[in-house]
């Protein structure tokens, strides 16, 4: 069989191996890096859409919890201002009770001392009027006498007045 | 006892004369050629089957592990604007080592042949020289050789030629004497082996000498140098130096 040289460039061999390496290139190229890289980047882009899909959930959570606490603080102010005007109307309603009732004893009051005056005064004419017959009775036995009935009972009342500011 | 070391062998020759070139030759460096190649396709083709994104096999994380490795060569040596680089260096790499390791199972290597190494140091040559007219422009190219005086001009040229022919050669005498120190010891244990069984009497002897014994285990300790240390070895050299005279070619600009 024919040989080459151990040491020489055959030139279509040489030329050859030009074309083999970069045939080669390409073919390592199309088989290994471009599926390869394909697959990196799918698995990139998956990795990716698995964060930003984190970060979405994160923030509506985040969204939810600002609205439930800015429930809880809406509830809490209604609240107290539900606590606040119960309180003011009882104190209000508490102070017209008061009020009225003080009103009411004191109108009882003024009733009852007008009804006392009343009665006093009622008590005192009839006592003056008592007084009066009897002084007259007792006059009209001790002096015996007939006096004239409209001095003596002018005479009579000068007393009692007398009597009832003693009294 | 002959021990024959020669060139590739010519299967087959198309007889039509090309000038200058000749007849084309199907020589062993070619059909071994067309045989790495097969390899390393079939390989890359059966690494990076059914990929899939989560619960990766044991195949696609070296499948990944190489296309990573060969990324963090390219880019960390020559930087992110080289990345198109990236699968010649490979495809360098690869065939180189996958060349120099096929004489494992008999074969020859294609790297045994001067022309092999010629063709990549040439196209390695022309990558450079083109990265040096896109950093410098034509008339900057031109300018550098008459640095630093224009009296340096021929050594200049002869530096720059030397470039591709040391690479070349390197890679090739590197290959050539793991190739021939292999055929001299197997030459040799067979010449010892037939002397030393020799030494029996009669039959037995000369039945025995005819068989290379010691020709079984221990050249496989030398081919662990000569094959895989130094194929591998140089695989890696010429794909260093590549990604460095280009990236200093470019880096100069």
């Amino acid at each position: 069989m024919q040989v080459q040289e151990l040491v020489g460039i055959v030139p279509w061999t040489f030329i050859a191996q030009i074309c083999n390496l970069f045939i080669q290139m390409y073919l390592i190229k199309r088989f290994l890096f471009k599926p390869i890289n394909e697959m990196l980047e799918k698995r990139r882009a998956a990795a990716d859409a698995e964060i930003t899909d984190a970060e979405a959930a994160k923030k509506e959570a985040n969204a939810i919890k600002e609205e439930y606490e800015q429930n809880m603080q809406e509830a809490k102010a209604k609240a107290n201002e539900i606590l606040e005007s119960a309180r003011k109307t009882a104190t209000l309603q508490s102070e017209k009770i008061v009020k009225e009732a003080s009103e009411q004893a004191a109108a009882l009051k003024n009733k009852a001392e007008k009804e006392i005056a009343q009665e006093k005064k009622k008590a005192v004419n009839e006592v003056k009027g008592e007084i009066g017959g009897i002084a007259m009775d007792i006059a009209g036995k001790v002096i015996e006498r007939e006096i004239n009935e409209k001095d003596h009972e002018k005479l009579i009342d000068e007393f009692i007045s007398n009597v009832g500011e003693a009294s | 006892m002959e021990v024959d070391i020669s060139g590739a062998k010519v299967f087959f020759t198309i007889p039509i004369d090309f000038p200058l070139f000749g007849k084309i030759q199907i020589s062993e460096t070619l059909v071994v050629s067309w045989i790495v190649m097969a390899l390393i396709t079939g390989l890359c083709i059966w690494l990076t089957r059914d990929l899939k994104i989560r619960n990766i096999s044991k195949r696609q994380a070296v499948a990944e592990m190489i296309v990573e490795t060969a990324n963090k060569f390219v880019i960390g040596n020559m930087g992110e604007k080289f990345r198109y680089l990236i699968p010649f260096v490979s495809a360098l790499f690869a065939t180189s080592v996958v060349s120099n390791l096929i004489s494992l199972i008999g074969l020859r290597s294609p790297t045994a042949d001067l022309s092999t190494e010629a063709a990549w140091a040439v196209v390695v040559f022309i990558m450079i020289t083109t990265q040096k007219i896109k950093t410098n422009g034509f008339g900057g190219y031109l300018k550098g050789f008459t640095t630093p005086i224009a009296v340096m001009t021929p050594f200049n040229v002869l530096s720059e030629l030397a470039t591709p022919i040391s690479m070349a050669c390197r890679h090739f005498g590197n290959i050539l004497s793991g190739v021939v120190i292999n055929a001299l010891i197997y030459g040799s244990l067979a010449l010892a082996s037939g002397k030393l069984l020799g030494l029996l009497p009669g039959v037995l002897g000369r039945t025995l000498s005819q068989i290379p014994i010691l020709d079984v285990g221990v050249p496989a300790v030398l081919s662990v140098y000569f094959d895989w240390f130094s194929g591998v070895m140089q695989a890696f050299i010429f794909c260093m130096l590549t990604v460095m005279y280009i990236a200093n070619v470019a880096e100069e600009g």
